[in-house]
């Protein structure tokens, strides 16, 4: 290894190549099926999505059948679309709510109590473990029938319950659809970040814990202190799969309320599918997808901005 | 769409069944004949020595027409034994069904023969998925004797025809008498003009409890429903129409902002619309099946859902007589009309290699006596003349006013836009149903949508 007190000549250049080769070999050899893999199911359609965009493309009419470059004609139209503040505000509504405050909040908290329980040997702890697995492993649009019928009107078990302790029934899905989609975003996606801050919870040495309350720390200062500086790197990594795949998250708002009502849950995923797929026009539909995906790549930016480790 | 246009539809159906008289001899039963036995009909003359491959691809959920294909394409296998045909039945919604297809025709790929929708046939023709009929029916004796003008006009779109129909789509006001009855009403109840569905809707809410009193679809969810089923009658009951004489779309006007008050009225005023409507996939399901269990008076709805109803009484469900079907009332008590359609229809895939054997398909399934039977099972009135004069026809109530109902009914012309100018729809009678906007910013947001949906060029100037 070369010192900077003793600099040697730069080897030659396929020295050099042949040396970095070896050094990485493991790596690319490692890496090359999964970086093909992403090439032809990520960046192949979204480099034709990105085209797509630019074209008024669509699936009936005229414009299925020719095609043609209309350049910067989709964005203008949708930057001029009436709907598209109330989209985004509901997007980010969605977001904050059963993302960030949901899952990533309830998760790291879960995670601390059954962490705690499996530490005291709590029996019921696998009870809770199973029960937030469930609502993670059922398929998305059982989850979302499930709850359909737990907000029914007439026959909902949530207004079941009501009426038997004398309230009034409420208009889940019609009063406060919003809110209502949150609550089941954030039940079912709650078990993902619980897992991950699990097993990071368990890598974190238990004599720090220990010295700490030697020195006289309680459990707040004790997690202020030790469990939220370990689990930083692993937090940001929850709060950026979970805000990317919330914000991709349409499937589940489909089922609830289908963006209803008016456009009270319309996101931006669910009015990229209802306009190239229900509207037909792929070419605007492409643009409001190339849109979305400008918005996650900033939030990745961000987040892992956030996340480098201080030098 | 014009009031001339309407009335030769309207003449020109009846005259045509008319005409069939009753020369076809009595015996036709409902489902598929069994093999070996007699048909009345005279056996379809179809092409031999054909060979290759086709595929038929449709949907059907309630699992009707599966043996009537399969007669169909074993009539083509007889008539030529080297061909291979392959059945693609999907157990999914018409519209669920309609997606997967178009993106396969758009990858050039999909069935020999297509089975959707005859309100598409000009989305399908500029897109260049459908093949032109012409020079087949041409040597088709039935098309010109059988098929009275007005269905051959529903569709013909640029010149020629696209499609064979089998039966075609009427449209009531089912009301559920009983319910009526209890609200205080009457059993025999009739709305005597727009008004009255209201007036009705609003006893319903005060007097029966625990039953929805109006199905008005609006919004995304109720697709093509929310056009065809809610705002296009409303709108013509108030005297509108959707397009002008130059078959360009009417993006302005009084009848416009009546036609979103009305929804104002029944979905935030007078509140007797379920606001499930609004967020439930597919909510006509829910729709349709409360008002066979009575959970649901009055609903606008195709007359196709009444072969169900009727199946249910069949089984000891419920009532039939329960359930009155109407046609749909103006404002100001004028001639009640219906909204009436070319139907499910036949298609050829302009990529197919054997449009030979794919028309000699579409001709085995629609002859006299699949026709017939079928449309008896799942009750429509039906395209081809013969059928619609046979006894058994003549002796169901039913079909016999579904028929007559066609006299009164508006039809959408063919336009490569219609879905465009839906989703337009959806959007307007959505926000005023979930109290986003008021019926005057929405008509006026429904010119600009218009606009931004099919071009300046293709909407009414005003």
């Amino acid at each position: 290894m070369a010192t900077l007190a003793q600099p040697v000549p730069p080897p030659p250049v396929i020295r050099r190549r042949w040396s970095a080769w070896r050094r990485n070999r493991a790596y690319v050899v490692g890496l090359t099926p999964a970086a093909i893999l992403l090439a032809l199911w990520f960046v192949g359609p979204a480099l034709w999505g990105f085209y797509a965009s630019f074209t008024n493309r669509a699936l009936t009419g005229r414009n299925a059948r020719f095609p043609e470059w209309v350049g910067l004609e989709n964005y203008r139209r949708l930057f001029d679309d009436p709907d598209l503040a109330t989209v985004f505000l509901n997007s980010l509504v969605f977001v904050v709510g059963s993302a960030m405050l949901g899952q990533f909040v309830l998760g790291l908290a879960l995670a601390l109590l059954l962490d705690h329980a499996e530490a005291r040997g709590y029996r019921l702890t696998p009870l809770v473990y199973g029960a937030v697995l469930l609502a993670w492993v059922n398929p998305t649009v059982i989850a979302g029938f499930q709850w359909v019928a737990m907000f029914d009107f007439y026959y909902g078990s949530l207004n079941q319950v009501l009426t038997f302790v004398g309230l009034p029934r409420v208009n889940w899905l019609g009063e406060a659809p919003m809110l209502s989609v949150i609550v089941v975003n954030v039940w079912r996606g709650t078990a993902f970040a619980m897992l991950i801050f699990l097993g990071a919870l368990r890598t974190i040495p238990t004599q720090i814990y220990e010295a700490a309350r030697v020195d006289g720390a309680g459990a707040g200062r004790r997690f202020w202190d030790h469990t939220l500086p370990n689990l930083r790197h692993i937090a940001v990594l929850v709060l950026l799969s979970v805000t990317m795949s919330t914000f991709g998250t349409f499937v589940l708002i489909q089922t609830l309320t289908n963006g209803g009502p008016g456009n009270q849950t319309q996101v931006i995923a669910l009015y990229a599918y209802e306009t190239a797929f229900r509207g037909y026009e792929i070419g605007y539909g492409s643009t409001i997808a190339v849109v979305m995906l400008a918005i996650n790549v900033a939030f990745a930016t961000v987040y892992l901005r956030v996340s480098r480790p201080k030098v | 769409m014009t009031p001339e246009r309407r009335n030769l539809t309207r003449r020109g159906l009846v005259q045509g069944m008319g005409a069939a008289g009753l020369a076809a001899a009595a015996g036709l039963r409902v489902g598929p004949r069994p093999a070996g036995a007699r048909s009345r009909f005279a056996a379809p003359m179809l092409q031999g020595g054909l060979s290759g491959e086709i595929t038929i691809g449709y949907a059907d959920e309630l699992g009707v027409k599966p043996p009537y294909v399969e007669q169909a394409a074993e009539a083509v296998r007889g008539a030529n034994p080297d061909a291979t045909i392959t059945i693609d039945l999907q157990k999914i919604s018409g519209g669920d069904y309609t997606t997967q297809l178009l993106l396969a025709l758009d990858s050039g790929e999909g069935p020999d023969v297509i089975h959707i929708g005859g309100d598409r046939i000009g989305e399908l023709a500029d897109a260049g998925y459908i093949a032109p009929l012409d020079d087949f029916l041409a040597e088709w004796e039935d098309w010109e004797t059988e098929y009275p003008q007005s269905v051959r006009d529903g569709v013909t779109y640029d010149g020629s025809v696209w499609a064979v129909p089998y039966g075609l789509d009427t449209r009531f006001l089912y009301a559920r008498r009983d319910i009526l009855d209890q609200a205080g009403l009457g059993a025999d109840w009739q709305p005597a003009n727009l008004e009255g569905i209201l007036e009705a809707a609003k006893a319903v809410k005060e007097n029966v409890p625990n039953v929805l009193p109006y199905g008005l679809y609006a919004g995304q969810s109720g697709e093509g429903g929310t056009a065809a089923h809610g705002f296009l009658p409303i709108m013509l009951a108030h005297g509108g129409q959707i397009k002008d004489a130059e078959g360009k779309w009417i993006g302005s006007g009084p009848t416009i902002e009546q036609t979103l008050a009305y929804y104002e009225r029944a979905w935030r005023t007078d509140a007797v619309v379920p606001t499930e409507i609004l967020t439930t996939a597919k909510p006509w399901t829910a729709m349709r099946e409360k008002i066979g269990t009575g959970e649901l008076a009055l609903l606008f709805e195709g007359g196709w859902v009444y072969g169900g109803y009727a199946a249910k009484a069949a089984e000891g469900a419920f009532d039939l007589e329960a359930i009155a079907y109407l046609l749909h009332p103006t404002v100001d008590a004028g001639p009640s009309f219906t909204i009436g359609g070319p139907g499910t229809v036949w298609y050829i895939n302009e990529a197919s290699e054997n449009k030979e054997l794919a028309w000699e398909f579409i001709k085995a399934f629609n002859t006299a006596e699949i026709v017939a039977a079928l449309n008896l099972e799942d009750p429509h009135p039906v395209a081809r003349a013969d059928a619609a004069a046979l006894p058994e026809f003549q002796e169901n109530q039913y079909l016999v006013d579904a028929t007559a109902s066609l006299e009164q009914a508006v039809f959408l012309p063919p336009d490569p836009n219609l879905a465009k100018v839906i989703a337009v729809i959806q959007d307007a009678t959505g926000s005023v149903a979930a109290g986003d906007a008021t019926p005057e910013d929405a008509a006026a947001r429904y010119r600009e949508d218009l606009i931004r949906a099919v071009g300046e060029e293709n909407v009414a100037a005003g």
